[in-house]
């Protein structure tokens, strides 16, 4: 009877481990999430433009309202970012060409070099979070829970860097069940240490495309230190091509 | 010979109050030169020395290798060829230190502030542990944490950190990825902050794995040569051996960026596209580069000193001129009686420029025992100054360095300036008609 317990035992077990990587394999669903969210973040057949109204909160510096206004295009990897205020950095510009990002400096007339990994200005927000998703190209999935955040029914996705181009290797999506849209998102080091939490409270419906009007960037590091970002004016009409172009940014701080 | 120069001695001799002013004046211009060249050369030496401290050696080799995904990234890994080379030049490595660096944001409470932090093995980092100035804290400590970290005492003050609390550091890894460590914060030290020099240390082994290398890898080679006069070619030696085949042919030695409060002194050429490569290329500099542009700093206050120096002699010049004449007015009966007596032309100009040259001499030897004198003073106070004086002292004081060159070189100049304002009434005096000459009533 002992023998027969131990049988049953070793081969539950066995079940259970051949069964549970196999299970924890399947994030052909969550994949598919994945992918949707990075199609609906994608201005594909239009053009788009914005302002964003950004509140940078530091603990040090005190409060600052910064407003940018956005172009982008994404059919071609372009964007370009217009600071209008404050005074002291209106002229700033960021113009994404490819896989290169400018940045023109109006006091200086130069153009230099910067990176989509680099955080926008002073403020919380990197340089990548003004384009397009691509969650299901650089990340793979390592789990995923359901769960609840707020009213909403989610699944809290773990994604893990598939190489080391992105600046987070590991990254947390609470996606919501029924409408595919990211309500919070947690990034992490190298280290696994959490650096930044994104909120993503307010959506809109734009042609195709679903986009959040409404961002927090928490800097889980410093305490205190957050931005806010609003979105209005938003526009899908045709931008010009010189728009993308270097002279305009110098054209326009004339 | 030996009659004229004891004539002019005497000559000197003769007229002490005179010749002391003469001479005086001589003095104080030879005193200001030497005291000039000395402190340039002392400067050059200190700060020679407290670069390679800052930066760890004489001789820096960096290397660079392209990832897959095409960044180029800043790392040496383990290599024989490299190996090789540093044990067959043994003899002339007085100490080499392999170090990786970042400069990450520290972060403490709500306070951050971005520094430069070097990653280095502190087993075998002597000359850096001797080097370093603790305000608080104990550098021993370093070996029992590894996660220790040494900050310069102003980093410790903005961040409002004690002793033996923990910091966080946000950096990127070497292909840019976001990472966060913890320091443990074992030492304050002085530093040059205000030079661009300020650098904190911690251990090489936790550094690598924040910018995401292997305990083995490095980024910067610094090696102490123990002949600074070879270190050109002593850089070359590993500039050649470490040039991969499809290289090509050496180039000029690479550009070096000399950055003062962050700012370069001599900004480089905007980069032009480089394809990548297979490997590591490592790229070879010495302490020399670094210090051209102190050097031409140097130099040009060695020429100002320089251009102060020749007025000052034209004026002593005029000065020389004038009293030659009036030598030669006093002395025409005397020049008439030699002349009389059988003395040549020759000998009494010889006179009076023997006395020029004994002038010259006095002069220089009078500068230089003063310039000696001052510098063995201030040389042995010790100066409480400013951080970023401190890197212009040894310990605190200033060191006075003059090469024999110079002051040979200097003395020439001296001497030469006294004969060429004797020189005229040195002949006219041995032109002089030795009737007319007697028959003067001077």
């Amino acid at each position: 009877m002992k023998n027969m317990m131990s049988v049953v035992v070793a081969l539950v077990l066995c079940v259970l481990v051949t069964g549970l990587p196999a299970q924890a394999q399947d994030f052909s669903h969550i994949e598919a999430i994945l992918e949707r969210l990075d199609a609906q973040s994608r201005f594909d057949n239009t053009d788009f433009s914005s302002v964003l109204t950004m509140v940078v909160e530091d603990v040090e510096k005190g409060i600052e309202k910064m407003v940018v206004r956005q172009f982008r295009r994404d059919d071609g990897e372009r964007f370009l970012l217009l600071i209008q205020e404050p005074v002291t950095e209106k002229g700033q510009g960021y113009l994404l060409e490819g896989d290169n990002l400018w940045f023109y400096d109006p006091s200086s007339r130069q153009f230099a070099h910067t990176s989509l990994k680099e955080n926008f200005q002073d403020s919380d927000a990197r340089n990548a979070d003004f384009g397009s998703n691509s969650y299901s190209s650089s990340y793979e999935v390592e789990g995923y829970l359901e769960g609840t955040l707020g009213n909403f029914e989610v699944y809290i996705i773990d994604l893990k860097a598939v190489d080391d181009t992105v600046p987070f290797p590991f990254v947390k999506l609470w996606v919501t069940k029924d409408s595919d849209l990211v309500l919070r998102t947690e990034e992490y080091s190298l280290t696994y240490r959490l650096m930044r939490t994104g909120l993503f409270p307010k959506y809109t419906k734009v042609g195709d495309v679903v986009m959040p009007v409404q961002m927090v960037f928490i800097d889980e590091l410093v305490p205190g230190n957050k931005t806010q970002i609003s979105v209005s004016e938003i526009s899908v009409s045709d931008i010009p091509d010189h728009v993308f172009t270097k002279a305009y940014i110098e054209r326009v701080n004339r | 010979m030996f009659l004229t120069m004891k004539v002019a001695f005497r000559n000197i001799s003769r007229q002490k109050k005179r010749s002391f002013l003469l001479a005086g004046a001589i003095a104080f211009g030879m005193l200001v030169i030497t005291l000039m060249n000395a402190l340039t050369g002392g400067v050059v030496g200190t700060i020679r020395d407290n670069f390679s401290h800052a930066l760890g050696g004489h001789v820096f080799i960096t290397g660079q290798e392209w990832t897959d995904a095409g960044q180029m990234i800043m790392k040496i890994r383990p290599d024989e060829n490299l190996d090789r080379l540093l044990e067959e030049n043994a003899a002339q490595i007085e100490a080499f230190t392999r170090r990786s660096q970042a400069m990450p944001t520290m972060i403490f409470g709500s306070k951050q502030t971005m520094q430069m932090l070097y990653g280095v093995d502190f087993t075998e980092e002597d000359k850096l542990l001797d080097s370093l100035v603790v305000t608080q804290g104990r550098l021993a400590d370093v070996l029992v944490e590894e996660n220790a970290v040494i900050l310069p005492q102003p980093v410790g003050e903005r961040l409002g950190v004690q002793v033996g609390e923990t910091i966080l550091i946000r950096l990127e890894t070497l292909t840019g990825q976001q990472n966060v460590g913890e320091l443990k914060v074992v030492a304050f030290i002085e530093d040059q902050e205000e030079l661009g020099l300020s650098a904190a240390f911690t251990s090489r082994s936790y550094l690598n794995t924040l910018l995401g290398m292997d305990q083995h890898e490095y980024q910067i080679l610094n090696m102490f040569v123990t002949d600074l006069s070879l270190v050109d070619s002593f850089a070359r030696i590993f500039r050649e051996g470490l040039r991969t085949p499809d290289e090509g042919e050496e180039e000029a030695e690479p550009q070096v960026a000399v950055m003062v409060a962050g700012v370069p002194l001599d900004p480089l050429a905007e980069a032009e596209e480089i394809t990548p490569w297979e490997g590591t290329r490592y790229r070879v500099m010495h302490i020399n580069q670094i210090m051209e542009a102190v050097e031409l700093v140097v130099g040009v206050l060695n020429r100002v000193g320089l251009v102060i120096f020749l007025i000052l002699l034209v004026v002593t010049m005029v000065g020389i001129t004038n009293t030659f004449r009036m030598m030669m007015i006093e002395r025409t009966k005397e020049i008439g009686t030699m002349r009389a007596f059988g003395m040549h032309q020759k000998q009494v100009k010889n006179i009076f420029l023997w006395e020029a040259t004994f002038l010259g001499l006095l002069g220089c030897v009078g500068g230089l025992v003063l310039a000696g004198v001052i510098s063995l003073i201030v040389g042995n106070i010790t100066f409480d100054a400013d951080p970023s004086l401190q890197f212009f002292l040894n310990q605190g004081q200033v060191v006075f360095d003059v090469s024999m060159a110079s002051v040979i070189g200097n003395t020439a100049i001296v001497v030469l300036i006294s004969l060429l304002a004797a020189y005229w009434p040195a002949r006219a005096a041995a032109r002089m008609s030795p009737m007319k000459a007697l028959s003067s009533h001077t």
